[in-house]
């Protein structure tokens, strides 16, 4: 019973991870439709500054998160400004969106990426905090593992919560759904916009500070978090808060018992496996509406 | 209006430069410098490898060659002059970058990119073109089997490393072990030499996994082999699960008598990211600064030039190979067949000790066992090579 419970909550763990990951890119993509294909970028900025603060001012990371969310939401809000503001308005369609900002999304993937390599090098950066291993129930899990898995699931809760219950939310997918329409009912576009591009950044770099605590960092590490973003907004259904978190859990628990019953290697095997199942399934994701 | 002012200020300095020039010239007559061209990732996935072990010491070697007036071409001193390219981790950019180097550049002389499949891929163009490649981060049974004239790899071969652990093991009485390894060429043959060297000393492997490089979770596969109470853990890891495997194995207790893993266990950022924890760990290492006065210079120069610390395996091995060049082109210049033979066919004093070649492997380095204890990674087998006694059982983790 404890060897289950233990196997169950690793992949949720796992889980609560990729979701994690996907939350940020999902309010980009999801509801507005911009491809940042830099989001993982992002996460390696907030994950620097994380560990820029924990290693030079001896600021604990969890503390330091309102730091990273607020640098990342101002910088959200500039390179809305700069980048995505004129394809918005002058995209004629939301698939357009889509191509364009794609295009502009790799140039910021070079430009901050190869920043960052000026900044910092190339070496593996690291540091230790919550490493301390903790019963639950039997089984044993490191904290800093735990608050990472609490505060995906906490958040992507708090998101589904305001998108669905609250004015702003609704505000936010009327403005998907149709811009026009928005608009003519007194929805103001242009303050919504830069702030959503903007919290979904923020929302990229709290993911990375919470991941440093975890992983090691390097200016490259943030490619596979795209990859594992979009595959989780995919599962789940774009702009759907409760299917990333789900999408993310499913693709944790497949993992886990994959690795448990056949061998790691299959790891990505498995995971494709789930997505290319549940698009032939339901092609618009778990809980696409 | 100060732009303006300072480009002048800049043309002045040109010209006056430029006037003084023919004045300075002459002390310093020598013929053109020595053109030695490279690709190495600066950025992408090998860039944490490389930009440790191995570029670095390129670097500093040019600078200090020059700094003693040049490279010493059979008595002649010539200036070093680096032609580097990031190749971006991009296998094809590798390829590529050494086709022009070689085919159209033509510089005199080549440095290997980093890691075993980029080395894999640049052998032939080596051998088509007819450059020496002495390279410190190449690895496996597979590369030597091909057979190239020009290759030269200066880390022990898997199976040097894993007989040196196998004999670690049956000297303290270790009856069983459990390995896991990455799914890359570098996981593959330190299995395939560490299977071998187990069975010959009669060590049962209880558990045998492989893993993808980037997992961002094992505990599952740790768990099951912690039920399995192996004397040996031996993880043959890449860098980021090289750290993953250490913290989880340490977050479910599991503390075996002989904990090792592989590549990254040596990189200073191992032990400054674990601390404490990282006493009794073992992987792969051939030196640390006590182990020889000339380990210690080397240690302090790297030191004192970028700020960090070398690795304590391969980046001892970038250096010798560049030590190794140095000696060559000292005795048969930069022409390339003559010193391909010459450092086919002679021995060379280096940092880790004499080095020697024979079809291609450095076969004079012994396979060694380190550890980490109080923060240095200390080498404590073989016996005529530690530089302390080895911890085992590995103590508890902090």
């Amino acid at each position: 019973m404890a060897f289950w419970f233990e196997l169950v909550a690793t992949g949720l763990i796992t889980g609560g991870i990729y979701a994690l990951v996907a939350l940020g890119l999902n309010l980009q993509y999801g509801l507005m439709r911009i491809m940042n294909i830099s989001h993982g970028e992002f996460l390696m900025l907030g994950a620097y500054l994380t560990w820029l603060g924990h290693t030079v001012l001896q600021v604990n990371p969890i503390l330091f998160l309102p730091v990273v969310a607020l640098a990342l939401f101002a910088l959200g809000v500039v390179v809305y400004w700069l980048c995505f503001r004129r394809i918005i308005r002058t995209a004629p369609a939301v698939e357009v969106i889509e191509a364009r900002s794609l295009l502009v999304g790799f140039g910021l993937l070079f430009l901050v990426q190869n920043a960052a390599y000026l900044a910092w090098g190339a070496d593996l950066r690291g540091y230790s905090f919550l490493t301390e291993a903790v019963d639950v129930g039997g089984a044993r899990f490191q904290v800093n593992r735990l608050v990472v898995f609490a505060f995906a699931v906490g958040a992507s809760l708090l998101l589904l919560a305001v998108l669905r219950w609250t004015l702003i939310g609704k505000a936010v997918r009327a403005m998907m759904q149709s811009p026009t329409g928005a608009q003519l009912v007194g929805i103001d576009t242009r303050f919504l916009h830069p702030v959503v591009f903007g919290l979904g950044l923020a929302m990229a770099g709290v993911a990375g500070a919470l991941l440093s605590m975890v992983y090691e960092i390097s200016p490259g590490m943030g490619e596979p978090y795209t990859v594992t973003a979009l595959i989780v907004i995919v599962l789940g259904g774009l702009g759907s808060a409760l299917g990333s978190l789900l999408g993310g859990f499913l693709l944790g628990l497949v993992e886990t018992f994959g690795m448990h019953y056949t061998s790691p290697s299959l790891k990505m095997l498995l995971s494709y496996a789930v997505l290319i199942g549940v698009l032939l399934a339901r092609p618009k994701g778990l809980f696409a509406r | 209006m100060s732009v303006p002012s300072l480009s002048r200020r800049a043309i002045l300095g040109a010209i006056a430069a430029a006037a003084f020039a023919p004045a300075i010239a002459p002390a310093f007559a020598q013929d053109a410098p020595v053109r030695i061209g490279y690709a190495i990732a600066r950025t992408g996935p090998w860039s944490a490898g490389a930009q440790v072990t191995q570029e670095p010491n390129y670097i500093m070697w040019a600078e200090q060659v020059n700094a003693r007036g040049g490279l010493s071409v059979k008595g002649k001193k010539r200036m070093v002059e680096l032609v580097a390219v990031d190749d971006r981790s991009d296998m094809e950019t590798v390829v590529r970058s050494y086709e022009r180097l070689m085919g159209s550049d033509k510089v005199d002389l080549i440095l290997p990119p980093w890691g075993t499949g980029a080395n894999f891929a640049v052998m032939p163009l080596a051998q088509k073109h007819g450059y020496p490649m002495l390279s410190p981060t190449a690895t496996g049974r597979k590369l030597l089997g091909m057979k190239n004239p020009y290759f030269f790899a200066l880390l022990q071969q898997p199976d040097r490393m894993m007989d040196a652990l196998a004999e670690f093991l049956a000297a303290r009485g270790a009856k069983t072990a459990a390995v896991i390894y990455v799914d890359e060429l570098f996981g593959l043959e330190q299995f395939a030499g560490l299977e071998a060297s187990l069975k010959q000393k009669n060590i049962q492997l209880v558990e045998k996994k492989s893993y993808p490089i980037g997992v961002k979770d094992l505990q599952p596969v740790l768990n099951d082999i912690k039920s399995k109470n192996p004397d040996a853990f031996i993880a043959l890891s890449y860098p980021p699960d090289t750290f993953l495997i250490t913290g989880q194995s340490r977050a479910i207790g599991f503390n075996p008598k002989l904990f090792y893993t592989a590549v990254g266990t040596a990189f200073p950022v191992y032990r400054d990211k674990f601390g404490p924890v990282a006493e009794g760990v073992m992987g792969l290492g051939t030196w640390n600064p006590k182990s020889s006065a000339a380990t210690k210079a080397y240690f302090d120069a790297h030191v004192a030039r970028w700020k960090k610390e070398p690795d304590r395996w391969a980046s001892a091995h970038a250096w010798a190979g560049l030590q190794i060049l140095e000696q060559a082109v000292a005795k048969a210049g930069v022409d390339r067949k003559a010193l391909r033979d010459t450092i086919a066919n002679s021995e060379f004093d280096t940092i880790i000790g004499k080095i020697r070649f024979r079809n291609g492997e450095n076969i004079s380095t012994p396979g060694a066992v380190s550890q980490w204890q109080s923060g240095e990674f200390e080498v404590v087998w073989p016996p005529q090579n530690a530089t302390g006694p080895a911890y085992y059982p590995k103590p508890a983790w902090k």
